[in-house]
């Protein structure tokens, strides 16, 4: 189970970075095109019109996949900010039971965010919604690993709040907030 | 119950989460879901799936991840190296010798990277040892390093910037064009005042002699060329309107790539630790601009902003006393929040206000930039600050009185970014 919860995050984490390498890719990729463009323009006088279609839709739809995919992974390495000046002044015991407090809080939240986010995928699916522009996709496909990155958080807040129940530590304890975020 | 108890239960709940240590994101969706639950019967789960969904998949917000990707690619780089040996022999002549190095390296290292605790990491770790062991004085070292690096937020490219153009949607080209002149005048400020400081206590400091040739200065400088193309590409690119800044940034992540390639320091490990490190904070960011989204619809429905902004409308204050007034807030609220959270609160619930008082909407987000990075070098939170306590083992509040000048060094620039407003508006209106 451990090891299955493990993989799930890290899997998720890891599909995240290879959304930000696709929105790099993508870019560049069109950037050379435009290039081209410019100096098949110079030498011919008419461009050549390269362009990825719907290229921009892309990159936001594997942006959003990407950020919500790698919800559980940041909050495992602590990388999510929060205030822990106040928190860091009490007695290790009263630290447990804010602890666990704010877990919880944030379990309702994500649980509720996960279980509206569901309901938008699955009205985007039976409504046929899709994307405008000139390669148009059905809008569930890109809203689902926003709906699975949400929901994957929310088993990770599960988890921890198990853990801190159980009287073990967070598993972003000690890893600090990440200093070069900002 | 009036919409005066309700703004003081939203502060007082918002307040009670961050100081929980709830993570800031979920802390703005709890703010807006209770101000939406309160003020309106409008379906709540599902105005805030679509806003978060909305509000997540953007071109414009793809260029985040990608400088940050950059920035951490450098920070792994021996860029930081090639920095110090490439400056270093043309600060002779100054008084205050290499205490300059700190700034300019800071200044050019802000215009490859977002940020500015990657910016006094990335400069500090080499120019900490390197000055202290030639005898500067500790002080100087620390402060200098601790106000420089703040210009990792204000000169393009920037990631704060970047949050506030999206969530004010305002343009993120024209916002990084207009930190240009706000940047180097900060620069300027700063190493006036080292050479000042230098020519005041020409006693604490060491007598530099390299006395090299216009020759080996410019063989040592070769060093600086590659970074110096890379910032000319990004930065060039767009303010020549060939590329956005999303363009910029992808280019910007694989020049990156092949400098650190070159110089022998990409590895498989450092290759996935930067990617990953970027992954975590473009997720972290993304997740509070989600958040901050929600807010914003929610405050919406409450009318508050609006209302807000009619109450300041009707005091007839100056402008310059609204700014006075908010510069005193934004430094209280930027004591206890990092400098993202201030910027989406902004946006959430101030900027009605800011408009209805007539300040143009890009000169304000370069204002809010330098309070911003003024609220990153006061404690008791200020990342430049923790950053710079991990490089030299001294206690925050020894690292905050070095810094004391260059914060106030800052309210100067921002006296006269609000005399003077064409410093920021000058160069976007050319573009």
């Amino acid at each position: 189970m451990r090891h299955a919860l493990n993989t799930i995050y890290r899997l998720a984490g890891g599909l995240a970075a290879s959304f930000i390498v696709a929105i790099v890719a993508i870019v560049f990729v069109q950037v050379c095109l435009n290039l081209a463009d410019k100096i098949a323009a110079a030498f011919t006088g008419t461009g050549l019109g390269l362009t990825i279609p719907s290229y921009a839709d892309f990159t936001g739809f594997f942006l959003a996949a990407s950020t919500f995919l790698a919800l559980a992974y940041a909050l495992r390495a602590g990388g999510h900010i929060r205030v822990t000046l106040l928190l860091s002044r009490l007695p290790t015991r009263a630290q447990h039971g804010f602890e666990i407090a704010v877990v919880a809080i944030a379990l309702a939240m994500s649980a509720f965010a996960s279980w509206y986010i569901i309901l938008l995928v699955y009205e985007s699916f039976e409504y046929g919604d899709r994307s405008s522009g000139m390669v148009s996709v059905p809008l569930w496909l890109p809203q689902l690993p926003v709906a699975f990155g949400l929901i994957i958080l929310t088993i990770a807040l599960l988890d921890e709040l198990v853990g801190l129940l159980r009287g073990r530590t967070a598993s972003w304890d000690g890893k600090g907030e990440n200093l070069l975020s900002e | 119950m009036s919409i005066a108890v309700l703004s003081i239960i939203l502060i007082v709940l918002l307040f009670a989460f961050l100081g929980a240590g709830l993570w800031v994101a979920f802390s703005l969706l709890g703010v807006g879901i209770a101000a939406m639950a309160l003020f309106s019967n409008a379906p709540l789960g599902l105005v805030m799936a679509t806003t978060m969904w909305g509000h997540s998949n953007s071109w414009a917000l793809a260029a985040l991840p990608l400088f940050i990707w950059m920035g951490e690619i450098l920070f792994r780089s021996r860029l930081s190296d090639d920095m110090f040996t490439g400056l270093s022999p043309w600060m002779n002549r100054l008084p205050g010798q290499l205490l300059h190095v700190n700034v300019f390296a800071c200044g050019i290292f802000a215009a490859v990277s977002g940020s500015s605790a990657a910016t006094a990491a990335t400069i500090g770790k080499l120019s900490i040892p390197e000055l202290s062991r030639r005898g500067y004085p500790e002080k100087m070292v620390i402060g200098t390093l601790a106000g420089s690096a703040t210009l990792g937020l204000l000169i393009p490219p920037s990631i704060i910037l970047i949050v506030y153009g999206v969530a004010t949607e305002q343009s993120i080209a024209r916002l990084f064009i207009a930190g240009v002149l706000p940047g180097l005048l900060l620069m300027t400020l700063f190493v006036g005042y080292v050479a000042v400081w230098a020519i005041l206590n020409r006693d604490s400091l060491p007598m530099e002699d390299i006395s090299a040739t216009f020759r080996e200065k410019l063989r040592r400088s070769r060093r600086l060329l590659p970074v110096m193309l890379l910032i000319g590409g990004v930065i060039g690119s767009i303010y020549a309107g060939i590329a956005s800044p999303t363009d910029a940034a992808a280019v910007g992540v694989v020049l990156a790539l092949i400098l650190s390639w070159s110089s022998g320091t990409l590895t498989r490990a450092s290759f996935v630790d930067g990617l990953m490190g970027a992954t975590v904070t473009s997720c972290m960011i993304g997740f509070i601009l989600a958040g901050a989204s929600f807010l914003t619809v929610a405050m919406g429905f409450t009318g508050i902003p609006r209302i807000l902004a009619e109450w300041i409308g009707g005091l007839g204050l100056s402008t310059f006393t609204l700014l006075a007034a908010l510069t005193v807030f934004f430094v209280i609220l930027g004591c206890f929040l990092d400098g993202i959270s201030v910027v989406v609160l902004t946006a959430s619930v101030i900027m009605p206000m800011v408009q209805q008082a007539g300040i143009d909407p890009l000169w304000f987000g370069i204002f809010l930039v330098i309070v911003v990075e003024m609220s990153q070098i006061t404690p008791p939170v200020g990342f430049n600050l923790f950053v710079l306590q991990s490089l030299t083992g001294r206690d925050i509040l020894t690292v905050a009185y070095a810094a004391l000048p260059f914060f106030f060094l800052m309210i100067v620039a921002l006296v006269l970014i609000v005399i003077f407003p064409s410093i920021v508006t000058y160069l976007p209106e050319q573009m």
